[in-house]
């Protein structure tokens, strides 16, 4: 990004994208650290994923704030107002996959708890879950290099997150049919999955707020072969 | 060329291919754009970028110097004012202008408002009471000095005082108004409460505004003309401008990367 | 905390007290020479200041008493007609030389013209005059006289009104342009009306100027014994009268001169008073 006149408004403007990339951070450990604790029903890696949420909660609190003394005091238009909007919403966004691990780390737990049997399709959540968290990474990268190709390929990779997802659905809904007395820990582990499809829709989300910052198209809930032509 | 959004709105000036000299320098290059009726139309840029000189075009006010003269067409509906022929006066008339600094006239309130009016009209005294009266409501005036017409203009405050000119122009009905920078003289009230009137005077005028100030175009205008060096860099719905415009040059000017 | 003053600033101080006690000694001598003439004025003129100076006639050589009736009546009508005359010539001149000519040709010499008149010695234009006013015609005259101050005055106005014009801020003018108003209108309703405390200051500091002026009255109203109201024949004036009677062997004339001198610089005195006041009043935005 070229230089404002201003360079306080530069460092205010670099300082809010670091924070951003700093929650990016956390939740990112959060998703890896989640589905570490699911795959290897580890309870110590579960508790750090519950109380890494505090600090990624106050830290959603300081970059709103931040968002709103910027906006009152530089009147932002263009790139700028887009870059501010957009910072809000992937703030809300990243704070929102951080509640979906949190969640992955409870329903562990919770597991743990009820000694579900280990027969589980747990393992095979894994390749989905590593999808996901590599997206997240990915759309971190995209946001801060406000790259809009890195973002379409985002775009496209939720996808496979999605087709994964219903799968590991199709194979659980046959677990169940075959054995009613794991219907109860198949269930726990159905939201685990929600949480985890989730994670990759909010990375989903996250790139089109790049594209919206460096095109000025707002792209969501519009069909991948529109957005191609958006960016164009 | 400007890069203009489809406005299926009517005209009130449409300027083509306009140069303007102030001896041998270039003041203005090429510029071409239209100005619609009924609504306003912002100019902005930098110092020196040619957004007076073009306001300064449009009634003339340029031909009182020598040394200074426009290349082009200005047609203001339909006429073009640039052509010898043109009755300056009468053109003044139907294109008001009001300044940046403001400049009541040492006479009584009624009187600045009367010596505009009296200049093409013969009207009763009654007449002329009401007119002045409609003038000064226009202005969003009339209640603070309604007791005090006999006072001299400039006993008011310098907000005051703006509203005054702004009274004054509007008294003679024209079709277009000019305002250059009327409020960078003013304190944020003042500002306000003009800007406020401007928003209200282009239901019945065609308004162009000159400032220097990019919020206020934002908030004021339906156009934006952005201008850089006697160019017109870009000229398209004010929204557009400030949210996503065209060139990068706009950009970098607006969000204040330049200029 | 308390600040130590440097070498510098020590130096500084007595340069500046230097420079004040040399400026106070240049005032004090200006007004102390202005007072005494004052006080000289006022200690033999004083005397002379009574009503028969304004009801009697000038005293005939060796006669007692008498008064300046007719060189004070004598005076104001010529002063009068000079201002009345020189008056809108100038102003209009002013006008012109601001709103119309500019910076043509015509203004750049009228203005040139103009300030050597300014400069030129009185005499000079007295005696000028003479030889088209007075020997053509065959006689001195009031007329001639007034026409000697016109000469003298116009300039003045001019220069004043052109200056007093040119403070008017050009956003004014273009104001009342740009409603539509003819240049004319613009110049005498607006420009000139809110030039016109200036103006008016111009104008009374012309008056006091001529009031005192002798060397072209000597040339062409000259002067007269009795009193008359005929500005076609020589008429008394207060000046040539202080000339003709200050030199003289007589106590009474040499009374009266005094008397005449007092007169004229009250006058003046007041003239340039009332411009100053007038002039601070109207000025104030």
């Amino acid at each position: 990004m070229d230089k404002h006149i201003s360079s306080q408004f530069d460092a205010e403007l670099t300082g809010v994208s670091s924070r951003v990339l700093e929650l990016g951070g956390l939740v990112e450990s959060q998703t890896r650290h989640g589905v570490y604790a699911l795959a290897q029903l580890s309870s110590e890696v579960a508790d750090q994923v519950v109380a890494t949420e505090k600090q990624v909660n106050a830290l959603e609190v300081e970059i709103d704030a931040e968002l709103a003394s910027i906006i009152a005091r530089r009147q932002p238009t263009a790139r700028d107002l887009r870059l501010l909007m957009a910072i809000s919403k992937i703030t809300g966004n990243l704070e929102r996959a951080g509640d979906e691990a949190e969640r992955i780390a409870r329903m562990v737990k919770l597991i743990l708890e009820q000694g579900s049997p280990r027969n589980l399709p747990a393992s095979e959540l894994r390749i989905a879950a590593d999808l996901a968290t590599g997206l997240l990474r990915k759309a971190l990268d995209a946001f801060a290099r406000l790259d809009v190709n890195m973002a379409l390929v985002i775009l496209k990779e939720d996808d496979l997150i999605d087709a994964e997802f219903n799968g590991f659905v199709r194979k659980l809904v046959t677990y169940m049919m075959e054995d009613p007395r794991t219907i109860s820990a198949s269930l726990d582990l159905l939201f685990v999955a929600k949480a985890i499809e989730r994670i990759g829709d909010h990375a989903k989300n996250i790139a089109e707020f790049v594209i919206y910052v460096v095109k000025g198209a707002d792209v969501r809930h519009t069909a991948l072969t529109e957005i191609e032509k958006a960016v164009q | 060329m400007p890069n203009t959004t489809q406005t299926p709105l009517k005209n009130a000036i449409e300027i083509r291919n306009l140069s303007f000299f102030y001896g041998t320098f270039k003041g203005l290059k090429d510029v071409n754009l239209n100005i619609a009726e009924n609504k306003v139309t912002a100019f902005i840029g930098p110092s020196g970028c040619g957004k007076s000189t073009l306001l300064r075009t449009l009634n003339r006010m340029y031909s009182l110097y020598p040394g200074q003269r426009a290349e082009g067409e200005i047609n203001l509906y339909g006429t073009n004012i640039l052509d010898k022929k043109q009755d300056l006066n009468l053109l003044r008339a139907q294109v008001g202008m009001v300044f940046q600094k403001p400049t009541p006239f040492p006479m009584s309130i009624y009187d600045n408002i009367a010596f505009g009016v009296r200049l093409y009209e013969n009207l009763s005294r009654s007449d002329m009471d009401d007119r002045v009266e409609w003038a000064l409501s226009k202005a969003a005036i009339w209640n603070e000095v309604k007791d005090k017409l006999g006072q001299s203009g400039l006993s008011l405050s310098g907000g005051q005082q703006q509203r005054l000119c702004i009274a004054r122009s509007v008294a003679v009905k024209p079709k277009v108004i000019l305002l250059d920078e009327p409020t960078s003289a003013l304190d944020p009230i003042s500002t306000a409460k003009v800007e406020e009137l401007v928003s209200e005077l282009k239901k019945d005028y065609t308004v162009a505004i000159v400032t220097h100030n990019m919020q206020q175009a934002a908030r004021v205008s339906d156009f934006t003309a952005y201008m850089y060096l006697g160019e017109l860099v870009e000229f398209g719905v004010t929204e557009q401008i400030f949210m996503k415009p065209v060139k990068q040059e706009t950009e970098d000017y607006i969000t204040g990367r330049f200029g | 905390m308390t600040m130590q003053p440097s070498p510098l600033y020590r130096k500084r101080k007595r340069t500046n007290l230097m420079g004040l006690t040399l400026s106070m000694i240049a005032m004090s001598l200006g007004l102390i020479a202005l007072f005494w003439i004052l006080f000289v004025l006022f200690s033999n003129g004083l005397a002379a200041l009574e009503l028969t100076l304004f009801t009697n006639d000038t005293p005939a050589p060796g006669s007692e008493g008498g008064g300046l009736r007719n060189a004070i009546v004598g005076s104001l009508m010529i002063v009068g007609l000079a201002v009345l005359v020189s008056t809108p010539i100038g102003i209009l001149a002013g006008i012109y030389l601001t709103e119309y000519g500019d910076t043509s040709k015509t203004a750049e010499f009228t203005r040139f013209v103009t300030d050597i008149m300014l400069s030129a010695p009185s005499i000079v234009l007295g005696l000028f005059v003479y030889a088209i006013a007075v020997a053509t015609v065959g006689n001195f005259s009031g007329y001639a006289g007034s026409l000697a101050l016109t000469l003298i005055a116009i300039p003045v106005v001019m220069r004043t009104t052109e200056n007093m014009l040119r403070l008017v801020p050009g956003s004014l003018r273009e104001a009342a342009f740009a409603l539509g108003a003819p240049r004319w209108k613009v110049s005498t309703m607006v420009t000139l009306r809110a030039a016109k405390s200036g103006v008016i200051t111009g104008l009374l500091l012309a008056l006091a100027r001529i009031s005192g002026e002798t060397a072209p009255l000597l040339f062409t109203a000259l002067n007269n014994q009795f009193y008359s109201t005929n500005m076609g024949a020589p008429m008394a004036n207060l000046p040539v009268v202080i000339f003709q009677f200050a030199m003289s062997p007589y106590e009474n004339w040499i009374q009266l001169a005094w008397g005449g001198a007092l007169l004229i610089t009250l006058t003046v005195l007041a003239l340039n008073i009332l411009a100053r006041v007038f002039f601070r009043e109207k000025v104030k935005v």
